[in-house]
Formats: C-alpha cells, sequence, structure tokens
C-alpha cells in the first residue's frame, strides 16, 4: 500500500516542485512548492525489509537513538509554547533525564511536540524522511544475515528509494557549510541556548559517528564498540558547549562518508537545517510569520529541487550553489576557512583529508585502505597499523583502531584501553612491522592479517619482507616509534575563533 | 613486485621528496601536537633544552607542555605513571613516578611553577636535578619571584591552581 502511496505523492510533489533556486543566496517564498503550507499527516513508514529494527541487536545504541527523538521534540515544542526562557533549565534537564533512561522505542516526535508539528508540518515531514532513510541504514549496517557487500548494495538501494519515494528530499550534493550558517540569524541558537545546543550537536555527533563503526565491522564487534562510544556520548558529547561547528560526517564517520558521499552529505545537511531552524526560534525579533517564512526558506536552501541541476565538485565558491568539497571527501560541504586542501577539524586542527592523519603521506586507494582511529570524539584516517597504534600511543584515553586485513570482507576492529593495551576482533590476528619501513611504504610492511598462513602467503608474495617474523597482538602493542618525519602539521589560527582555543 | 607497482612508488617517493623541498619551514618534524590539558601546541625539543614531557601510562607516552599540566591531568589516569620530565640539560630528564597513587623523584628534585599563562608554561613551569640548576636556570631568564619547590610544594601548586 505504501508503494502507491508514495507514488502518489511524489506526482503530487512533482506537480508542486521549485525549479532550480537562485544563483547565489535566497530562496524567495514565491518559489517555494505548495506543500511547505500542507499541514495535513502523511507519514511515511520504512521501506519494508527483514532487516528492519536490527538496530535493536545494539540495545544501548537503540535506546540512546530513541532518546534523541524524544530530546529534539521536547526542545521544538519548548521553543514554540512560549517556554523558550526555560530551555536551559527546565527543558534541559527533563531532556537529560530522558538521555541518560532513553525509551525502550522510538517516539512519534508529533505526540511530543504536538504544536511545533502543527505549525511545521512540512518541515516535520522533510526531517521524518530523511529520519526514516537514516534509521533503515542503520538497521541495514547491524543486521547480522546480509554480508558487507549485500549491506552496501542495500543502503545504495534505500538512497534510491528515498530520492525516487519521498515526494521531497534533502539534497545528496555537498553544500557550502559556512554559506548556510552565515545567515542573519545564523548562531542565534548557539549564543542563547548553549545546553542545549550542547545536546542537539551531542546527538548529532551520535548520529555521525554510528557510522563507521557499524560500516564493514563484525556485528559481534557493535556492541563491545558501543560500549566505548556511547560512554562517550554520555559522559562528554552530550554536554560539550565548546564546539566550534557541528559534528560532520566527514569528520566521525570518515569511511562511510567516502564511500556513500550523497547520503553523507544528506545527513550533514539535515543536521545543517537543524541549526538553521533553531537559530530562526531563538531569533525573538523575528515574528512568528517572518519565523516561518524564514524556515521555508531555510528548506528550501537543502531540498534536492533546489540544486537540481547541479553537481558535486562544482559551483561559485561561498554561494548556495557552491558544491565543491575538501580534498579526500566528497561527503562533505566546503567549511569555514577550508579550500579543496585542507580543513579545520575540532579537536584536530587543521587537516587534509586525502592524506595520513599521523604521516601526511597520501592515503592509499584500494585494498588495503589503511586504518582508522577514533578517540577523543574524532576519527581519523591513517595509512597503515604502525600509524593507527603510534597515533593512538600519543593520545590520552580509550581508541579504536578498524583496519584493513588482507582479506577485504572482514576489517580487524581492535578496542584499547586507557594504558594502550588491545583487544583485537580477530584472534588469530597476526601483524607484520618491519624495522626502520620508510613510511610511504608503510602499507607494504605494516598490514594485519587474519592468520598466520595468510602472512606466509603474503611473505611468499613479497620475499623483501622474508625475514620479518610475524608478531602477535601483545608483541605489535608495545612497539613504537617517534612520529614519522614526514608528518606535517599545518600551521594557521581557528577560523571559527579570533584567537585559538585553550587555557589562559 | 609488478612494474606498476615500482612506478607508484617512485612517483610516491619523489612526491615526498619534492614536497619536503619546497614547501620548507611548514614542513614540520617531530612530536607535533596539542597538550591534553591546556590544547595550547607541545613545544619542541631544541639543542640546548628539552621541552616535552612524556607520561607513559602502560604501553602509551603522552605528551604535555610543562610539568604543571602533568600534575593538572594526573587525575585522568587510574595506574601508575612514569614521567620524563626535561631538566636542565637536554636528553637527561628527571624521571618522576606516581605507584600507588604516591609521588616520587629523586631526592635533589626541585621545581619551578611561576607561570602565569599557559602561554609560557613550557619555560616557566620546569623541573630540575638541582637547586643549582634551578637557580642558573632563573638568572639566566631574569625570572623574577621564582621560588624552588619541592615535589610536595609542586603538588599542592598544582591542586591549588583555578584553570
Amino acid at each position: 500500500m505504501r508503494r502507491t502511496w508514495f507514488v502518489i505523492l511524489a506526482a503530487l510533489a512533482l506537480a508542486l516542485a521549485i525549479g532550480p533556486g537562485p544563483e547565489a543566496g535566497a530562496v524567495s517564498p514565491e518559489e517555494l512548492p505548495g506543500w511547505m503550507r500542507d499541514r495535513t499527516e502523511d507519514h511515511l513508514f520504512y521501506k519494508a525489509a527483514p532487516y528492519n529494527f536490527s538496530v535493536y541487536s545494539v540495545p544501548q545504541l537503540a535506546r540512546d537513538l530513541n532518546g534523541v527523538a524524544v530530546g529534539h521534540a521536547m526542545a521544538y515544542e519548548d521553543l514554540v509554547t512560549g517556554r523558550d526562557s526555560e530551555l536551559e533549565t527546565e527543558t534541559f534537564e527533563r531532556i537529560d533525564r530522558v538521555l541518560r533512561n532513553p525509551p525502550r522505542f522510538m517516539p512519534d516526535e508529533a505526540t511530543i511536540g504536538p504544536t511545533f508539528a502543527r505549525r511545521f508540518g512540512a518541515l516535520e515531514k522533510l526531517f521524518d524522511w530523511a529520519h526514516v532513510l537514516h534509521a533503515q541504514t542503520i538497521d541495514v549496517l547491524t543486521d547480522e544475515a546480509l554480508s558487507n557487500d549485500a549491506k552496501d548494495a542495500e543502503i545504495e538501494r534505500l538512497w534510491r528509494f528515498y530520492l525516487d519515494s519521498a515526494p521531497y528530499t534533502i539534497t545528496g550534493l555537498p553544500l557550502n557549510m559556512d554559506f548556510l550558517w552565515s545567515q542573519p540569524e545564523s548562531e542565534a541558537f548557539r549564543k542563547k541556548y548553549p545546553k542545549v545546543n550542547g545536546l542537539f550537536w551531542g546527538y548529532h555527533w551520535l548520529q555521525t559517528s554510528m557510522y563507521d563503526m557499524l560500516w564493514r565491522t563484525s556485528t559481534d564487534t557493535h556492541v563491545p564498540q558501543y560500549e566505548l562510544v556511547g560512554s562517550r556520548y554520555h559522559e562528554l558529547e552530550l554536554y560539550k558547549t565548546d564546539r566550534d561547528f557541528m559534528p560532520m560526517m566527514g569528520e566521525t564517520s570518515p569511511r562511510f562518508a567516502g564511500r556513500f558521499h550523497e547520503m553523507a552529505n544528506a545527513f550533514d545537511n539535515l543536521h545543517m537545517l537543524h541549526d538553521m531552524v533553531n537559530d530562526v526560534l531563538a531569533s525573538p525579533e523575528l515574528d512568528p510569520a517572518e519565523q516561518d517564512r524564514r524556515i521555508a526558506e531555510s528548506m528550501g536552501k537543502v531540498l534536492t529541487s533546489t540544486h537540481a541541476d547541479c553537481r558535486a565538485g562544482e559551483g561559485e565558491p561561498g554561494t548556495l550553489h557552491d558544491h565543491r568539497f575538501p580534498a579526500g571527501m566528497p561527503g562533505m560541504g566546503m567549511m569555514k576557512g577550508s579550500d579543496e586542501d585542507v580543513m579545520y577539524m575540532s579537536g584536530m586542527g587543521w587537516m587534509n583529508m586525502s592524506e595520513c592523519a599521523h604521516c601526511s603521506v597520501r592515503l592509499p586507494k584500494g585494498n588495503p585502505w589503511g586504518a582508522t582511529l577514533s578517540m577523543e570524539g574524532w576519527t581519523m584516517t591513517v595509512r597503515c597499523l604502525l600509524c593507527a597504534r603510534d597515533m593512538a600511543t600519543e593520545t590520552p584515553g580509550r581508541g579504536i583502531v578498524r583496519a584493513a586485513t588482507e582479506d577485504p570482507a572482514r576489517t580487524l576492529v581492535l578496542i584499547g584501553d586507557e594504558e594502550g593495551n588491545w583487544t583485537s576482533s580477530i584472534p588469530e590476528v597476526v601483524f607484520l612491522e618491519t624495522e626502520g619501513g620508510d613510511h610511504p611504504e608503510c602499507t607494504d610492511w605494516s598490514r594485519a592479517f587474519t592468520s598466520r598462513e595468510a602472512f606466509d602467503s603474503y611473505l611468499l608474495r613479497y620475499p623483501e619482507y622474508a625475514e620479518v617474523a610475524p608478531l602477535d597482538l601483545a608483541a605489535w602493542s608495545v612497539r613504537g616509534r617517534p612520529t614519522p618525519e614526514t608528518y606535517q602539521k599545518i600551521d594557521r589560527p581557528n577560523p571559527y575563533r579570533t584567537e585559538e582555543g585553550g587555557e589562559e | 613486485m609488478t612494474r606498476t607497482r615500482s612506478v607508484s612508488k617512485i612517483a610516491l617517493w619523489l612526491g615526498v621528496v619534492f614536497g619536503l623541498t619546497v614547501m620548507g619551514p611548514s614542513w614540520a618534524l617531530g612530536h607535533e601536537g596539542k597538550c591534553p590539558l591546556c590544547k595550547l601546541d607541545l613545544v619542541q625539543n631544541t639543542d640546548s633544552l628539552d621541552y616535552e614531557v612524556v607520561v607513559k601510562v602502560g604501553n602509551k607516552k603522552i605528551e604535555y607542555r610543562c610539568i604543571y599540566c602533568v600534575f593538572g591531568d594526573q587525575k585522568r589516569y587510574k595506574t601508575d605513571l612514569v614521567v620524563y620530565a626535561p631538566s636542565e640539560k637536554p636528553g637527561e630528564p628527571v624521571v618522576l613516578k606516581r605507584t600507588a597513587g604516591v609521588w616520587s623523584a629523586p631526592d635533589s628534585t626541585v621545581f619551578l611553577n611561576s607561570f602565569a599563562k599557559h602561554k609560557t608554561c613550557a619555560t616557566e613551569s620546569r623541573t630540575f636535578s638541582s637547586q643549582h640548576a634551578f637557580d642558573r636556570y632563573v638568572a639566566k631568564r631574569a625570572i623574577t619571584d621564582a621560588v624552588a619547590l619541592t615535589l610536595d610544594e609542586m603538588l599542592v601548586a598544582a591542586a591549588e591552581r583555578k584553570e
């Protein structure tokens, strides 16, 4: 029944659809489609699939995501019902109680925020449909029956389903985040409600970080990985009030964002729409009618139809149709101060995402793709296991390494404790690491294998390493070398602050 | 090794060499990063003086900007620590230990902790192997009102500082 319903709605939307937006800047109300004034209920439900609700195989993640929905709805409802003065106190505490005791099932946000849903019905639909896409991709990734390749194919199908079936969608093109957050009311919400804004950005940290945690990693690693990720979410990420910008998919899940860049961009654009809406609602100088108009304009800025004739990698810099992206990261729009080569990343400084975060040598393409390291809220891509381990060794706290092995279907997941002791998702893992190897070749001499047989097979093909002994996890863990001499630090100030942050 | 593989490696090497040549001073060698406590840049060791304070915790080696930052951040760590604190001599750090929660240092160790803002902590929060070395250091840098602190006094000073 849903398919028929989708087709009808899609046809209606097509009839009402707006054309390409203006070259640079505002979307005028006259150009907005009629559905933006439609307040009727028209929920869309999940694409029918056997993997639906597999997220509950990672129970705490599922509940935390349910809590996010409640948090969004409570804040919005209080903002539009005259309780905005309580947002940083009573509302924050009420939301925090829910986040600490999240619901077992996903709530209908309209029942928590009925006033907001009535006033901004079209916005709720736009949010809701993208949230369904969000949820179903997580269901795919947590499903125990599908292979990695089958999951990738299904995620592609979900993206097409979203574009083809939803009457109006959020664009998968990269958008210039600096432009979108340079509206007259931008930053109003963060400045006025820093604690609740911290919650919103904390939700978005979780919603973006979970992709690399789940993508192409064995399902039996998901619960132990989330023990670390979820702890950080609850202890730190929800309560940060000093972030420079909302978390981006490319920053927190660079592997997924690189592979599914349209979807990653859509999620970033969705999160930016949340910020733009928040800023409008936090601007008392705008009367309700003007707020409605500005929110409709904000929706227009991120719609697929607004950017119908545009292509990724092109566009006028610093405008609504700036669809460039940083080098190596097609799943992310341009950020404040960034150019095609480098961008500023919270917690890391200026980074080139096409280079190893530890040795600054260009990242490899194909397999082995290297590894990622998740620590302190960021996830960085590195060229090899040595770079991952040594970067973790230099960084306080617990961490997760996700690394390529000789088998593209098996990702090694290492979870490290506060002292740099690692546990492995592959008990029989064997490492190759030469003494004194040069970093531009580290993908050859620093590798992980799923078995001793695979290690021996590799050495037969590369006899230059025939004398190198295999390392087990314990032996590999205690090795370490100085930061490689190829490491390049990009010395530029934080573009979000007039002076570099830090204790004074 | 295939021909393609060799060519790509040569190209990669040439790229790195070219980069090192043309990028000049912007290519930084060594342990660059931020201090986990004060978030300011780590100061690199020089021929005449070391700056990087290294905390060894298990397999990890975490670098701090000054000895105050180590003491100020020590609650982060639950287990035993070994601290390699730069002294007045390059390559000869004073080794401090926290064992079962109790700090220890060589008998003659003294500390300088006179910085007002973290911008100067790397030069004004330091460890010395002796009172004599401390006196020479503060005289050379004309650090006024400098007081040589014992380990216990340094720990108290670190605990009392409001950040």
